[in-house]
């Protein structure tokens, strides 16, 4: 693999040319910047990703029977295995989408959980991204590239090909396909994942559309060709969020919005992949609870564990926190995008005090979790290869059976110091190789 | 209703809660209704039951005119809505209703001076770990706090807008049935008791009115705080919903660079 080391900068120039880039608001202003590519992969064998394709698989399954439960017959709650109030009280929860049946009683179709390996080998999740989780995109194109660049290095490795993404998102498609064609909906050139809409909707087949190409007629959905011809619509891959869906069920000032596709969507004569409302179960207070959820909708034990996670709401888990609040990270459930992430050991004592005292009036809207020590993976930085801090996210499918693509968007943090890897924190990816054998 | 543009708009899409609801107590004859400039319209149902129409006018018109007419029967000493429970949705604050300070001390005081050492009944649930009036004396204790409200808040027409919060408007001291509506939603809430809210129209009145339904021994009982009164044969419910924004009579989206005025005239004759 090493190969590809000589081959760095011509795949990241090619990679910008293509627009692979990441797209940031910062004070009003959009900007662009690239997002590095590392040309050391991760390897996971053969033997390892049958275990996290098992336990992913497992996970995306439950909640997906959780999301119809909450949707329509509530029995979770009824008996008693979640509390109503991170249900009811969560702002991903939609009362919009109340008994809607989806096509396929699929929910989420394309899930992205992210993943650490601990010091100890073991793997946790931390998140689990249920809406429209990003990112597919950027492995595929770096294997393209890399292939090109070192096709030697693939024909003596074992390795499982990963171009199969858009293959296996078409299949999802048509599986709740209502009936009609398929269509990528974007919002537009300046979102922040515009090249990942264009790239996955020629890859795989679908029409990349603009809201102002959709409407809406007699309940049923159009695309509207440059001919002005009208084309049905039987499943759309929507990249945008819930809120901005539909300006007569959501936010009436949304103006990349399709007017009346709720109505469609409930009416059963369009698919919404992924389905509108799945906020509630990627919820940071719900994600305690997926390991119940689990047994509770599979009668099996969670084969991949959460971070070991205490939620103030109860009692007991309560006084652990207040008790051990400076070694653990505290979150709060509201928040999303790393706000409201506070680790204990960066607080002073008067900080501290002053955090105990908020968990005590409000308990229901945090949790707190052990910090993983995750391992690091060599990136090349100059002639060296350093040690980083770097996660895992997997993407799950749904269709007529739940699968998970053998590859994952691997990113890292460039600075030595941070365990944050987030794109928009300047970190970087590298591709994710899963070994055939 | 009517709608009009200061100037032309066109793709205009809109969904409308302007029908009376259908259900045990409420029973709707010969309605008819018009919407113009006239195109597609469907009738629809919402994730919370209510009618709506949803449609488009699609070229330049610088009004829509709907017209709804029609005879209501109301019989509300027949049974509910058949429900074993309240959909828990309704225990919990929504966007207009989250509880603040003011609203807190409302309810602790109105508690406090209802009976000596507030309600002998509370009591902390386990699961949910909110507060619960016990059943058998909260329908009283609900009609005081009404009362109590009533005589604290003001009617004042134009004191509030759309978007004012129950804390705001009860800081504010004043406002008009959706104020009054919201305030106590939010306080049903505080106590644990699944509460929401309902747009409507009355005998007697020039336009809409809102009012709030409370789940109290197994069915929705309507009270309303704007008149101090529990909700009678001479009310016409037409949607509920959390709070005001589920209810909308109108909601929509249009094209074209004009301000936007609603008239809404009601006329409900017994």
């Amino acid at each position: 693999m090493y190969e590809l080391v000589d081959h760095t900068e011509d795949i990241n120039r090619l990679l910008a040319r293509y627009g692979v880039k990441f797209g940031i608001y910062k004070n009003n202003e959009f900007h662009e910047q690239l997002f590095p590519f590392d040309p050391l992969p991760r390897i996971i064998s053969a033997e390892e990703f049958a275990f996290l394709d098992k336990g992913l698989s497992q996970r995306v399954t439950a909640l997906n029977l959780f999301l119809a439960d909450i949707y329509s017959d509530k029995k979770i709650i009824k008996d008693g295995v979640i509390p109503a109030d991170f249900v009811y009280s969560s702002k991903g929860y939609l009362p919009q989408c109340e008994k809607i049946a989806p096509p396929g009683r699929i929910y989420s179709h394309i899930s992205g959980i992210d993943l650490v390996q601990g010091k100890d080998k073991n793997w946790y999740i931390l998140e689990d991204n249920l809406r429209i989780p990003s990112g597919a995109s950027y492995p595929m194109i770096a294997r393209e590239l890399t292939r090109r660049a070192a096709p030697s290095t693939f024909s003596r490795t074992h390795i499982s090909d990963n171009r199969n993404y858009a293959a296996m998102l078409k299949e999802t498609l048509d599986y709740v396909n209502t009936g009609g064609i398929n269509v990528v909906l974007t919002p537009g050139r300046y979102n922040a994942a515009f090249f990942e809409h264009s790239y996955l909707a020629e890859r795989s087949g679908a029409i990349l559309s603009m809201p102002q190409d959709l409407f809406v007629e007699d309940n049923k959905l159009y695309y509207r060709q440059y001919g002005g011809k009208k084309l049905q619509v039987g499943a759309v891959y929507r990249r945008l969020s819930d809120e901005y869906l539909d300006p007569l069920t959501f936010l009436p000032e949304s103006l990349i919005g399709v007017p009346g596709i709720m109505d469609v969507y409930r009416k059963g004569n369009v698919a919404i992949v992924n389905a509108p409302g799945n906020g509630v179960a990627d919820d940071k207070g719900i994600y305690y609870f997926v390991p119940h959820m689990i047994k509770y909708y599979l009668g099996e034990e969670a084969i991949l564990n959460n971070a070991p996670t205490y939620l103030a709401f109860y009692e007991k888990d309560r006084s652990f926190i207040l008790e051990h609040l400076e070694r653990l990270v505290v979150k709060d459930v509201s928040e999303a995008g790393g706000y409201g992430v506070i680790f204990g050991r960066d607080l002073t004592r008067e900080k501290l005090g002053e955090l105990a005292e908020v968990i005590r009036t409000e308990p229901r809207r945090f949790i707190a979790q052990e910090v993983i020590d995750f391992i690091d993976l060599g990136i090349v930085e100059g002639d060296h290869e350093v040690p980083r801090k770097a996660d895992l996210r997997a993407f799950v499918l749904a269709g007529e059976r739940t699968r998970v693509w053998p590859s994952g968007l691997t990113r890292f943090s460039r600075n030595p110091d941070s365990f944050v890897v987030n794109s928009s924190q300047g970190g970087g990816f590298k591709d994710t190789w899963v070994l055939s054998r | 209703m009517e709608l009009t543009f200061s100037a032309p708009v066109t793709e205009h899409h809109f969904v409308f809660r302007c029908l009376p609801m259908e259900d045990r107590q409420q029973r709707c004859y010969g309605l008819e209704y018009s919407i113009e400039p006239s195109g597609r319209i469907l009738e629809l149902t919402d994730g919370l039951g209510n009618r709506t129409c949803v449609g488009e006018a699609m070229g330049f018109h610088d009004s829509l005119r709907v017209r709804a007419s029609g005879t209501v029967f109301v019989d509300r000493s027949q049974e509910g809505e058949k429900a074993a429970a309240a959909h828990p949705l309704f225990r919990f604050p929504s966007v207009y209703t989250v509880a603040d300070e003011g609203l807190r001390r409302f309810l602790e005081d109105t508690k406090r001076a209802w009976g000596s050492g507030g309600l002998s009944g509370t009591n902390t649930s386990k699961a949910g770990g909110e507060r619960a009036v016990e059943p058998a004396r909260s329908r009283d204790f609900l009609e005081y706090l009404m009362n109590t409200l009533y005589s604290y808040f003001s009617y004042v027409p134009g004191k509030t807008d759309v978007t004012t919060t129950a804390a705001q408007a009860l800081e504010g001291g004043g406002g008009v049935c959706q104020d009054y509506a919201h305030i106590f939603l939010a306080l049903c809430r505080l106590m644990g008791i699944p509460a929401r809210y309902v747009a409507g129209m009355m005998v007697g009145e020039g336009a809409t009115h809102a009012w709030t339904e409370v789940w109290i021994l197994g069915a929705w009982i309507g009270f309303d705080p704007t008149n101090n009164r529990l909700v009678g044969d001479h009310y016409i419910k037409l949607s509920h919903g959390r709070d005001f924004g589920d209810c909308t009579i109108d909601k929509g989206c249009f094209k074209g660079f004009a301000a936007q005025k609603q008239n809404i005239y009601v006329k409900v004759e017994e």
